[in-house]
Protein backbone atom coordinates (compact mmCIF):
# COMPACT_ATOMS: atom_id res chain seq x y z
CA UNK A 1 0.00 0.00 0.00
CA UNK A 2 1.45 3.30 -0.81
CA UNK A 3 1.54 6.39 0.93
CA UNK A 4 -1.61 7.92 -1.03
CA UNK A 5 -3.28 4.91 0.04
CA UNK A 6 -2.61 5.53 3.45
CA UNK A 7 -2.21 8.89 3.81
CA UNK A 8 1.19 8.39 4.91
CA UNK A 9 2.61 9.02 7.98
CA UNK A 10 1.89 12.71 8.07
CA UNK A 11 -1.58 14.30 9.53
CA UNK A 12 -4.05 12.81 8.26
CA UNK A 13 -6.30 15.01 6.91
CA UNK A 14 -9.47 13.45 6.59
CA UNK A 15 -9.60 11.01 9.50
CA UNK A 16 -8.28 14.09 11.78
CA UNK A 17 -9.73 16.35 13.57
CA UNK A 18 -8.56 19.58 12.17
CA UNK A 19 -9.02 21.26 8.60
CA UNK A 20 -6.39 22.59 6.17
CA UNK A 21 -6.95 26.18 4.74
CA UNK A 22 -7.75 26.29 1.17
CA UNK A 23 -7.96 28.57 -1.84
CA UNK A 24 -11.48 29.18 -3.84
CA UNK A 25 -10.81 28.86 -7.76
CA UNK A 26 -14.09 28.23 -8.82
CA UNK A 27 -17.51 28.92 -7.38
CA UNK A 28 -20.74 26.50 -8.77
CA UNK A 29 -23.52 28.06 -6.51
CA UNK A 30 -26.42 25.65 -8.55
CA UNK A 31 -24.28 22.86 -7.18
CA UNK A 32 -23.33 24.22 -3.72
CA UNK A 33 -19.42 23.08 -4.87
CA UNK A 34 -16.86 24.91 -5.41
CA UNK A 35 -13.31 23.91 -6.50
CA UNK A 36 -10.67 24.69 -3.89
CA UNK A 37 -6.64 24.14 -4.18
CA UNK A 38 -4.58 23.51 -0.95
CA UNK A 39 -1.22 25.09 -0.38
CA UNK A 40 0.21 22.01 -1.95
CA UNK A 41 -1.66 22.48 -5.48
CA UNK A 42 -4.18 19.55 -5.21
CA UNK A 43 -7.82 20.58 -6.03
CA UNK A 44 -10.82 19.23 -4.61
CA UNK A 45 -14.09 20.24 -4.75
CA UNK A 46 -15.78 21.04 -1.88
CA UNK A 47 -19.13 21.83 -0.21
CA UNK A 48 -20.24 25.23 0.59
CA UNK A 49 -23.35 24.88 1.82
CA UNK A 50 -21.96 26.11 5.61
CA UNK A 51 -20.43 29.10 4.58
CA UNK A 52 -22.42 32.44 3.37
CA UNK A 53 -20.92 34.20 -0.01
CA UNK A 54 -17.89 33.00 -1.26
CA UNK A 55 -15.83 34.54 -4.20
CA UNK A 56 -12.35 32.69 -6.26
CA UNK A 57 -9.87 33.82 -4.07
CA UNK A 58 -11.19 33.62 -0.55
CA UNK A 59 -9.38 31.14 1.87
CA UNK A 60 -11.67 28.71 3.63
CA UNK A 61 -11.25 26.24 6.20
CA UNK A 62 -11.95 22.88 4.95
CA UNK A 63 -12.02 19.28 6.06
CA UNK A 64 -13.45 15.88 5.07
CA UNK A 65 -14.45 17.95 1.61
CA UNK A 66 -17.04 20.77 3.37
CA UNK A 67 -15.74 24.22 4.36
CA UNK A 68 -16.51 25.04 7.59
CA UNK A 69 -15.71 28.48 7.97
CA UNK A 70 -14.35 31.57 5.69
CA UNK A 71 -10.72 32.29 6.99
CA UNK A 72 -10.33 35.59 4.42
CA UNK A 73 -12.59 37.49 2.43
CA UNK A 74 -9.98 38.45 -0.23
CA UNK A 75 -12.41 40.19 -2.72
CA UNK B 1 1.93 30.37 3.61
CA UNK B 2 -0.92 33.14 5.42
CA UNK B 3 -2.88 31.55 9.00
CA UNK B 4 0.50 28.99 8.92
CA UNK B 5 4.37 31.00 8.69
CA UNK B 6 2.98 33.56 10.98
CA UNK B 7 2.01 30.96 13.69
CA UNK B 8 5.39 29.14 13.44
CA UNK B 9 7.48 31.69 14.51
CA UNK B 10 10.07 30.82 16.66
CA UNK B 11 11.15 33.64 18.57
CA UNK B 12 7.91 34.58 19.73
CA UNK B 13 7.72 31.07 20.58
CA UNK B 14 10.83 31.22 22.70
CA UNK B 15 9.02 34.50 24.71
CA UNK B 16 5.89 32.06 25.10
CA UNK B 17 7.69 29.86 26.61
CA UNK B 18 9.62 32.20 28.89
CA UNK B 19 6.39 33.54 29.86
CA UNK B 20 5.23 29.77 31.05
CA UNK B 21 7.96 29.45 32.59
CA UNK B 22 7.91 32.69 34.71
CA UNK B 23 3.84 31.78 35.60
CA UNK B 24 4.30 28.76 37.29
CA UNK B 25 5.04 27.90 40.95
CA UNK B 26 7.58 25.82 41.66
CA UNK B 27 6.80 22.37 44.06
CA UNK B 28 3.39 22.48 41.72
CA UNK B 29 2.47 19.98 38.85
CA UNK B 30 0.49 21.54 36.57
CA UNK B 31 -1.32 18.32 34.31
CA UNK B 32 -3.16 19.58 31.34
CA UNK B 33 -5.05 17.84 28.74
CA UNK B 34 -4.73 18.45 25.01
CA UNK B 35 -8.57 17.03 24.13
CA UNK B 36 -7.69 16.92 20.05
CA UNK B 37 -5.81 14.37 18.25
CA UNK B 38 -4.60 17.01 16.20
CA UNK B 39 -2.79 18.62 19.08
CA UNK B 40 -1.28 15.86 20.09
CA UNK B 41 0.22 15.61 16.93
CA UNK B 42 1.49 18.95 16.74
CA UNK B 43 2.68 19.01 20.20
CA UNK B 44 5.40 15.91 18.71
CA UNK B 45 5.78 17.12 15.82
CA UNK B 46 7.07 20.80 17.09
CA UNK B 47 8.67 19.59 19.92
CA UNK B 48 6.25 21.91 22.17
CA UNK B 49 6.64 19.81 25.68
CA UNK B 50 10.31 20.49 25.72
CA UNK B 51 9.84 24.13 25.63
CA UNK B 52 7.65 23.47 28.54
CA UNK B 53 9.09 23.63 32.43
CA UNK B 54 9.39 20.13 33.90
CA UNK B 55 6.42 20.43 36.13
CA UNK B 56 4.02 21.33 33.47
CA UNK B 57 2.58 18.09 31.93
CA UNK B 58 0.75 17.09 29.04
CA UNK B 59 -1.99 14.35 28.93
CA UNK B 60 -3.45 13.35 25.81
CA UNK B 61 -7.12 13.22 25.98
CA UNK B 62 -9.64 10.94 23.55
CA UNK B 63 -10.12 13.10 20.45
CA UNK B 64 -8.30 10.93 17.82
CA UNK B 65 -11.10 10.30 15.73
CA UNK B 66 -9.84 6.30 14.90
CA UNK B 67 -8.42 6.21 18.08
CA UNK B 68 -12.25 5.62 19.67
CA UNK B 69 -13.27 3.40 17.44
CA UNK B 70 -14.25 -0.34 19.17
CA UNK B 71 -12.68 -3.56 17.63
CA UNK B 72 -16.46 -5.06 17.34
CA UNK B 73 -17.10 -1.43 15.35
CA UNK B 74 -14.54 -2.72 13.06
CA UNK B 75 -15.89 -6.12 12.76
CA UNK B 76 -19.20 -4.64 11.78
CA UNK B 77 -18.02 -2.68 9.35
CA UNK B 78 -16.35 -5.37 7.56
CA UNK B 79 -19.27 -7.78 7.84
CA UNK B 80 -20.86 -5.11 5.58
CA UNK B 81 -17.81 -4.72 3.24
CA UNK B 82 -18.57 -8.52 2.31
CA UNK B 83 -21.98 -8.60 1.24
CA UNK B 84 -22.22 -9.30 -2.18
CA UNK B 85 -21.99 -5.99 -4.36
CA UNK B 86 -20.62 -4.03 -1.59
CA UNK B 87 -18.36 -1.14 -2.22
CA UNK B 88 -17.61 -0.14 1.37
CA UNK B 89 -15.69 3.25 1.69
CA UNK B 90 -13.66 4.94 4.16
CA UNK B 91 -11.03 7.45 5.13
CA UNK B 92 -7.57 6.00 4.87
CA UNK B 93 -6.73 5.55 8.28
CA UNK B 94 -9.52 3.74 8.96
CA UNK B 95 -8.63 1.14 7.23
CA UNK B 96 -5.98 -0.20 9.13
CA UNK B 97 -7.38 -0.15 12.68
CA UNK B 98 -7.05 -3.80 13.66
CA UNK B 99 -10.85 -5.61 14.37
CA UNK B 100 -10.52 -9.13 15.83
CA UNK B 101 -9.92 -11.15 12.71
CA UNK B 102 -8.18 -8.17 10.95
CA UNK B 103 -8.85 -4.85 9.39
CA UNK B 104 -10.72 -3.57 6.58
CA UNK B 105 -7.45 -3.62 4.47
CA UNK B 106 -6.99 -7.62 5.22
CA UNK B 107 -10.75 -7.69 4.05
CA UNK B 108 -10.00 -5.73 1.08
CA UNK B 109 -6.69 -8.04 0.37
CA UNK B 110 -9.44 -11.11 0.74
CA UNK B 111 -11.63 -9.67 -2.21
CA UNK B 112 -13.90 -7.39 -0.25
CA UNK B 113 -14.36 -3.70 -2.59
CA UNK B 114 -12.64 -1.96 -0.10
CA UNK B 115 -11.62 1.72 -1.30
CA UNK B 116 -9.96 4.66 0.47
CA UNK B 117 -11.74 8.21 0.18
CA UNK B 118 -11.20 11.89 0.73
CA UNK B 119 -14.67 13.04 1.94
CA UNK B 120 -18.02 11.17 1.93
CA UNK B 121 -18.85 13.43 -1.38
CA UNK B 122 -16.30 11.23 -2.96
CA UNK B 123 -18.28 8.08 -1.76
CA UNK B 124 -21.27 9.76 -3.08
CA UNK B 125 -19.77 10.19 -6.22
CA UNK B 126 -18.60 6.90 -6.65
CA UNK B 127 -22.22 5.39 -5.91
CA UNK B 128 -23.69 7.60 -8.96
CA UNK B 129 -20.68 6.08 -10.67
CA UNK B 130 -21.92 2.26 -10.36
CA UNK B 131 -25.35 2.50 -10.10
CA UNK B 132 -25.76 -1.27 -9.98
CA UNK B 133 -23.66 -1.71 -6.44
CA UNK B 134 -24.27 -0.56 -2.86
CA UNK B 135 -21.83 2.01 -1.91
CA UNK B 136 -21.49 2.16 2.23
CA UNK B 137 -19.60 5.49 3.80
CA UNK B 138 -18.23 4.20 6.98
CA UNK B 139 -18.53 7.71 8.75
CA UNK B 140 -16.24 8.15 11.46
CA UNK B 141 -15.33 11.30 13.26
CA UNK B 142 -16.75 14.15 15.98
CA UNK B 143 -18.63 17.04 15.29
CA UNK B 144 -15.90 18.76 12.78
CA UNK B 145 -16.38 15.58 10.03
CA UNK B 146 -20.44 14.92 11.30
CA UNK B 147 -21.84 17.91 9.22
CA UNK B 148 -19.65 16.84 5.97
CA UNK B 149 -21.97 13.49 6.38
CA UNK B 150 -24.98 14.90 6.91
CA UNK B 151 -24.22 17.64 4.03
CA UNK B 152 -23.54 14.60 1.94
CA UNK B 153 -26.97 12.47 2.96
CA UNK B 154 -28.82 15.51 2.35
CA UNK B 155 -27.71 15.64 -1.44
CA UNK B 156 -28.15 11.94 -2.00
CA UNK B 157 -31.86 12.64 -1.09
CA UNK B 158 -32.12 15.31 -3.32
CA UNK B 159 -29.81 13.46 -6.35
CA UNK B 160 -32.08 10.62 -5.57
CA UNK B 161 -29.17 8.47 -5.36
CA UNK B 162 -31.01 4.96 -3.95
CA UNK B 163 -27.48 3.12 -3.79
CA UNK B 164 -25.89 5.16 -1.02
CA UNK B 165 -26.04 4.38 2.51
CA UNK B 166 -23.71 5.59 6.09
CA UNK B 167 -22.59 3.15 8.35
CA UNK B 168 -22.62 6.24 11.03
CA UNK B 169 -19.86 6.13 13.68
CA UNK B 170 -19.89 9.66 14.54
CA UNK B 171 -19.34 10.71 17.98
CA UNK B 172 -19.74 13.88 20.44
CA UNK B 173 -16.80 15.27 22.44
CA UNK B 174 -18.30 16.46 25.49
CA UNK B 175 -19.90 13.05 26.96
CA UNK B 176 -16.33 11.64 27.12
CA UNK B 177 -15.02 14.69 28.57
CA UNK B 178 -17.71 13.90 31.70
CA UNK B 179 -16.56 10.48 31.84
CA UNK B 180 -12.79 11.59 32.72
CA UNK B 181 -13.67 14.31 34.69
CA UNK B 182 -15.74 12.18 36.44
CA UNK B 183 -12.66 8.89 36.56
CA UNK B 184 -10.93 8.78 39.81
CA UNK B 185 -8.08 7.95 37.75
CA UNK B 186 -7.35 11.30 36.60
CA UNK B 187 -6.50 14.88 38.51
CA UNK B 188 -6.43 17.21 35.80
CA UNK B 189 -5.80 21.16 35.97
CA UNK B 190 -6.96 22.56 32.99
CA UNK B 191 -7.96 21.27 28.70
CA UNK B 192 -6.75 22.22 25.68
CA UNK B 193 -10.24 22.75 23.84
CA UNK B 194 -10.14 21.28 20.37
CA UNK B 195 -10.06 23.67 17.72
CA UNK B 196 -12.34 22.57 15.13
CA UNK B 197 -15.05 20.79 16.88
CA UNK B 198 -15.22 24.42 18.14
CA UNK B 199 -15.38 25.66 14.50
CA UNK B 200 -18.61 23.81 14.40
CA UNK B 201 -19.98 23.33 18.32
CA UNK B 202 -18.58 26.77 19.41
CA UNK B 203 -17.52 27.35 23.42
CA UNK B 204 -20.77 27.28 24.84
CA UNK B 205 -20.81 23.41 24.84
CA UNK B 206 -17.47 23.24 27.64
CA UNK B 207 -18.99 25.89 29.87
CA UNK B 208 -19.82 22.85 31.93
CA UNK B 209 -15.90 22.20 32.27
CA UNK B 210 -15.15 25.80 34.49
CA UNK B 211 -19.17 25.74 35.64
CA UNK B 212 -19.07 22.14 37.68
CA UNK B 213 -15.52 20.84 37.82
CA UNK B 214 -13.61 24.29 38.27
CA UNK B 215 -11.30 24.00 35.24
CA UNK B 216 -10.37 26.28 32.59
CA UNK B 217 -10.59 25.54 29.18
CA UNK B 218 -8.80 27.40 26.12
CA UNK B 219 -9.95 26.46 23.05
CA UNK B 220 -6.73 26.70 20.96
CA UNK B 221 -5.52 26.23 16.88
CA UNK B 222 -3.26 23.59 15.80
CA UNK B 223 0.06 25.79 14.87
CA UNK B 224 3.11 25.57 18.00
CA UNK B 225 2.54 29.05 18.80
CA UNK B 226 -1.37 28.86 18.68
CA UNK B 227 -0.98 25.94 21.40
CA UNK B 228 1.89 27.62 23.46
CA UNK B 229 -0.29 30.25 24.23
CA UNK B 230 -3.36 27.98 25.33
CA UNK B 231 -0.72 26.55 27.57
CA UNK B 232 -0.13 30.18 28.87
CA UNK B 233 -3.81 31.45 28.73
CA UNK B 234 -4.80 28.25 30.93
CA UNK B 235 -1.65 28.56 33.30
CA UNK B 236 -2.73 32.42 33.62
CA UNK B 237 -6.51 31.54 34.80
CA UNK B 238 -4.63 29.25 37.10
CA UNK B 239 -2.44 31.83 38.32
CA UNK B 240 -5.39 34.40 38.85
CA UNK B 241 -7.59 31.44 40.51
CA UNK B 242 -9.86 31.77 37.31
CA UNK B 243 -11.75 29.22 35.50
CA UNK B 244 -13.48 29.63 32.25
CA UNK B 245 -13.63 28.77 28.66
CA UNK B 246 -11.22 31.42 26.57
CA UNK B 247 -10.67 31.20 23.36
CA UNK B 248 -7.07 31.20 21.60
CA UNK B 249 -8.77 30.46 18.25
CA UNK B 250 -10.55 33.30 17.64
CA UNK B 251 -9.66 33.54 14.16
CA UNK B 252 -11.06 30.56 12.97
CA UNK B 253 -14.23 29.49 16.25
CA UNK B 254 -16.94 32.07 16.91
CA UNK B 255 -17.97 31.53 20.13
CA UNK B 256 -21.74 30.19 18.73
CA UNK B 257 -20.24 27.95 16.51
CA UNK B 258 -21.41 27.33 13.22
CA UNK B 259 -25.32 27.51 13.11
CA UNK B 260 -26.23 25.97 9.93
CA UNK B 261 -23.97 22.77 10.42
CA UNK B 262 -25.53 22.47 13.90
CA UNK B 263 -29.27 22.83 11.79
CA UNK B 264 -28.30 19.85 9.27
CA UNK B 265 -26.48 17.53 12.12
CA UNK B 266 -30.05 18.05 14.01
CA UNK B 267 -31.89 17.29 10.76
CA UNK B 268 -29.96 14.39 9.67
CA UNK B 269 -28.41 12.83 13.33
CA UNK B 270 -30.07 11.19 16.39
CA UNK B 271 -28.35 10.52 19.64
CA UNK B 272 -27.76 6.90 20.33
CA UNK B 273 -28.81 5.81 23.95
CA UNK B 274 -25.07 5.17 24.08
CA UNK B 275 -21.75 3.99 21.94
CA UNK B 276 -19.13 1.85 22.89
CA UNK B 277 -15.40 4.04 23.45
CA UNK B 278 -12.38 2.25 22.94
CA UNK B 279 -10.88 1.74 26.23
CA UNK B 280 -13.31 4.15 27.86
CA UNK B 281 -16.13 1.39 27.86
CA UNK B 282 -19.88 2.37 26.58
CA UNK B 283 -21.03 6.20 27.53
CA UNK B 284 -24.72 7.25 27.40
CA UNK B 285 -25.62 9.96 24.04
CA UNK B 286 -22.05 10.04 23.16
CA UNK B 287 -22.72 8.58 19.36
CA UNK B 288 -24.89 9.52 16.74
CA UNK B 289 -27.12 7.59 14.03
CA UNK B 290 -29.06 8.78 11.03
CA UNK B 291 -32.67 10.23 12.16
CA UNK B 292 -36.10 8.37 11.06
CA UNK B 293 -36.00 10.87 8.25
CA UNK B 294 -33.32 9.40 6.80
CA UNK B 295 -33.14 6.27 7.76
CA UNK B 296 -33.76 4.69 4.39
CA UNK B 297 -29.69 5.63 3.98
CA UNK B 298 -28.63 4.49 6.90
CA UNK B 299 -26.40 1.04 5.89
CA UNK B 300 -27.19 -0.28 9.78
CA UNK B 301 -30.86 -0.72 8.24
CA UNK B 302 -29.81 -2.28 5.14
CA UNK B 303 -27.97 -4.26 5.88
CA UNK B 304 -27.21 -6.88 8.73
CA UNK B 305 -24.83 -6.02 11.49
CA UNK B 306 -23.14 -8.28 14.11
CA UNK B 307 -23.10 -5.91 16.35
CA UNK B 308 -21.12 -7.84 18.70
CA UNK B 309 -18.72 -6.47 21.73
CA UNK B 310 -15.25 -7.69 21.31
CA UNK B 311 -12.53 -7.21 24.07
CA UNK B 312 -9.52 -5.26 23.50
CA UNK B 313 -6.14 -7.63 23.09
CA UNK B 314 -4.87 -8.22 26.41
CA UNK B 315 -1.49 -6.44 26.09
CA UNK B 316 -2.80 -3.46 24.48
CA UNK B 317 -3.18 -0.68 27.01
CA UNK B 318 -4.69 1.95 24.73
CA UNK B 319 -7.86 2.64 27.09
CA UNK B 320 -4.96 3.93 29.78
CA UNK B 321 -3.69 5.63 27.04
CA UNK B 322 -7.05 7.31 26.02
CA UNK B 323 -7.38 8.50 29.71
CA UNK B 324 -4.29 9.41 29.94
CA UNK B 325 -2.81 7.31 33.05
CA UNK B 326 0.06 6.12 31.40
CA UNK B 327 1.99 7.50 28.67
CA UNK B 328 2.33 6.00 25.37
CA UNK B 329 6.15 3.98 26.20
CA UNK B 330 4.62 2.93 29.28
CA UNK B 331 2.51 0.62 27.35
CA UNK B 332 4.04 -2.99 27.59
CA UNK B 333 3.56 -3.53 23.42
CA UNK B 334 4.76 0.20 22.79
CA UNK B 335 7.40 0.05 19.68
CA UNK B 336 8.09 -3.45 19.44
CA UNK B 337 5.04 -5.62 18.71
CA UNK B 338 2.77 -2.37 18.07
CA UNK B 339 3.89 -0.28 15.51
CA UNK B 340 2.47 2.14 13.03
CA UNK B 341 3.26 -0.58 10.37
CA UNK B 342 1.62 -3.50 12.28
CA UNK B 343 -0.42 -1.64 14.86
CA UNK B 344 -2.32 -3.75 17.78
CA UNK B 345 -4.41 -0.93 19.25
CA UNK B 346 -5.90 1.67 17.67
CA UNK B 347 -3.46 5.07 19.07
CA UNK B 348 -0.55 3.43 17.03
CA UNK B 349 -3.10 3.90 13.64
CA UNK B 350 -3.33 7.47 12.87
CA UNK B 351 -0.75 9.80 13.21
CA UNK B 352 -3.05 11.59 15.67
CA UNK B 353 -3.23 8.69 17.89
CA UNK B 354 -0.81 9.35 21.18
CA UNK B 355 0.95 6.30 20.41
CA UNK B 356 1.57 6.83 16.39
CA UNK B 357 2.97 10.63 17.67
CA UNK B 358 5.03 9.61 20.53
CA UNK B 359 6.36 6.93 17.57
CA UNK B 360 6.91 9.18 14.58
CA UNK B 361 8.46 11.55 16.18
CA UNK B 362 11.16 9.64 18.30
CA UNK B 363 9.59 9.35 21.92
CA UNK B 364 10.27 5.65 22.39
CA UNK B 365 10.60 5.36 26.00
CA UNK B 366 12.19 7.52 28.04
CA UNK B 367 10.62 10.32 30.25
CA UNK B 368 11.06 13.61 29.02
CA UNK B 369 14.69 15.25 28.93
CA UNK B 370 15.04 18.54 30.33
CA UNK B 371 17.55 20.87 29.60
Amino acid sequence: MTDADTCGSHHCITCGDDGVPMSVVLVDEARGLALCEGDDGARASVEIALVGAIAPADVLLVHAGTALTVLEHVA
Amino acid sequence: MKFVDEFRDAEIGRAVAMEILAMVEPGRHYKLMEVCGGHTHSIYKYGIDDLLPANVELVHGPGCPVCVIPMGRVDDGIAVAHNDGVIFTCFGDMMRVPGSNGSLLDAKAAGADIRMVYSPLDALRIAKQNPDREVVFFAIGFETTAPSTALTLKRARAENVANFSVMCSHVTIVPPLKALLESPDLRLDGFIGPGHVSTVVGGRPFQFIPADYGKPVVIAGFEPLDILQAIAMILRQLSDGRCEVENQYKRVVPYEGNLRALEVMAEVFELRPHFEWRGLGFISHSGLKLSDAYADLDAEVRFSVPGVRVADPKACQCGEVLKGVIKPWECKVFGTACTPERPIGTCMVSSEGACAAYYNFGRFAREREVV
